[in-house]
């Protein structure tokens, strides 16, 4: 289990990895992908698995299927992808910084961080995420109000922000 | 703009701060500053040019870098300790996180290169929330935590900014670059002393709003923005161009203004903490900022430029823009040094 846990981190961490060598950002949704996935993965282990499945839908299955849609729709005639040079420096050095912190952290650091979710283990029915979440509605609920306001004002600050097409596009002029 | 966008944005930024205020959990002082910079974005690009667009930007990438770092700071202290608190940041990896965080989002030096270009691209008002609103909910947090963070980074942040808004400023001629750079300089004044004595940064914080937003209105009544302009307005109205000077004069911390409040009791703590040498510091880079501050006086009110004879006395018509704030921050930014004791017991 130790075993898989570790390779589900280093999946992440690649997947990072992968995102922040600026390809093209359609290559960079596939980072993020590989990244959640194995996110996800890593909470169910931890015994969270509806956090993991909820995470799986709304942002694999639905933030991350808008945004391929809308950088399908900026498509450019060359794009980058991991093998390309500028790309590939990035990927490497990033790597290689990794490297480093694994090297200076590896060992003695992790061991008291990998427990489950809450400490019934199988022997509840209620798990420590589902509970959470209907705690976060009953005790929690004004946040999530001002939750609901920040996602109004989100659209309205999205919508005036690219108001007249491509008249307020950062370009070169 | 939309009036109804309009009312959700400012709105929002008091939702923002006000949430930021009356949090103490980790999770709910983050979202107040989420939101305030969600909703200062589509005002700042408002005029879609491309500079403003640019600043826009800039600003967006730095708070929400800042605002990113402060999440993982607390997550770490909560990871580390079990606590959410706001008063229990324990940990001093995690404090020291933050309160880089912080500096970044504010515009303390070494973090300071957003803030002079961001300034730049704005219309002089939303300039003006940017320096004063923004910089309240940060402060809040600063404040709540200042006994935790480390001593010798508190100092050099406060000595490096002062340095850096002394020695930014003094080659500038967009007066709201120069502003940026005072702002910069009093932030640091701020963050000095807030180990030993933090309702002295309130005061330092009130105060620096007060002359600020006089010096952002008064540029804004003349629609000004660089010192060449800046040099012909004493025809517009005589009067802005007197009191203008003496706002310059307080910002620069000269008595018998409200500017010298701040300054002094800051100097005085220090020496009171036995920190001789950081109190003369101070002080020394206080007089590079009142360079620049002396030039605009001198550029405004102490000279007449040259200019056309035919355009020197324009018609003084009735002016359309609201008068009353900027009377109102004028006559506090000049006169509210002899409240020094009321205001020390307000905010003890």
């Amino acid at each position: 289990m130790t075993y898989f846990m570790f390779l589900l981190l280093m999946a992440l961490v690649v997947g990072l990895v992968a995102v922040a060598s600026n390809p093209t950002p359609y290559f960079a949704a596939l980072g993020l992908v590989v990244a959640a996935g194995v996110g996800c993965g890593v909470l169910v282990g931890h015994g969270g698995s509806f956090l993991s499945l909820v995470l799986f839908l709304i942002y694999l299955g639905g933030m991350l299927v808008v945004f391929a849609y809308s950088a399908a729709l900026a498509a450019e005639p060359f794009p980058e992808a991991w093998g390309s040079r500028s790309v590939l420096g990035y990927v490497l050095v990033y790597l290689l910084g990794v490297g480093l912190v694994a090297g200076i952290f590896w060992g003695g650091w992790y061991e008291g961080s990998w427990v489950v979710v809450d400490g019934l283990k199988e022997f509840s029915v209620l798990r420590g995420d589902i509970s959470g979440v209907a705690v976060m509605y009953s005790s929690g609920g004004g946040m999530l109000v001002i939750c609901a306001w920040v996602l109004l004002l989100t659209l309205l600050v999205v919508l005036e922000l690219t108001r007249g097409l491509s008249r307020g596009a950062l370009r070169a002029v | 703009m939309n009036p109804y966008v309009l009312a959700t944005l400012l709105s929002s930024l008091g939702l923002g701060t006000t949430l930021t205020f009356a949090s103490s959990h980790w999770l709910l002082a983050w979202m107040g500053l989420e939101i305030n910079t969600l909703a200062i974005t589509p005002l700042m690009a408002q005029h879609h040019h491309p500079r403003a667009v640019e600043a826009t930007t800039k600003y967006f990438l730095t708070q929400a870098t800042a605002a990113a770092m402060i999440l993982f700071a607390s997550t770490t202290n909560a990871w580390m300790t079990g606590e959410w608190s706001i008063n229990d940041l324990s940990n001093p990896i995690a404090s020291t996180m933050f309160m880089a965080a912080l500096a970044l989002k504010i515009g303390l030096a070494p973090m300071h290169f957003w803030m002079p270009e961001v300034l730049q691209g704005l219309d002089l008002l939303t300039g003006l929330i940017l320096s004063t609103w923004q910089k309240l909910a940060p402060f809040a947090l600063i404040i709540q935590t200042a006994q935790t963070i480390d001593p010798l980074l508190l100092t050099l942040l406060g000595i490096s900014s002062t340095l850096v808004g002394g020695w930014g400023g003094l080659n500038q001629t967009q007066l709201r670059k120069i502003l940026a750079y005072s702002s910069i300089a009093h932030m640091g004044w701020m963050i000095i002393v807030i180990q030993y004595a933090p309702q002295l940064t309130l005061i330092a914080l009130g105060t620096y709003i007060i002359m600020t937003s006089a010096a952002f209105l008064t540029l804004k009544m003349s629609l000004t923005t660089k010192i060449n302009t800046l040099a012909t307005t004493w025809s517009k109205s005589p009067i802005l161009t007197s009191t203008t000077a003496l706002v310059l004069l307080s910002l620069g911390g000269l008595p018998p203004l409200t500017g010298f409040m701040p300054k002094w009791l800051i100097l005085q703590e220090l020496t009171k903490q036995d920190l001789p040498i950081i109190a003369t510091a101070m002080a020394l880079t206080a007089l590079i900022s009142l360079y620049f501050y002396l030039r605009l006086c001198y550029a405004m009110t102490l000279t007449i430029s040259p200019n056309m004879i035919n355009s020197t006395t324009p018609w003084r018509t009735q002016t359309t823009q609201t008068s009353l704030p900027l009377a109102l921050f004028t006559t506090a930014a000049l006169g509210l040094l002899p409240m020094a004791p009321a205001i020390l017991m307000l905010t003890t």
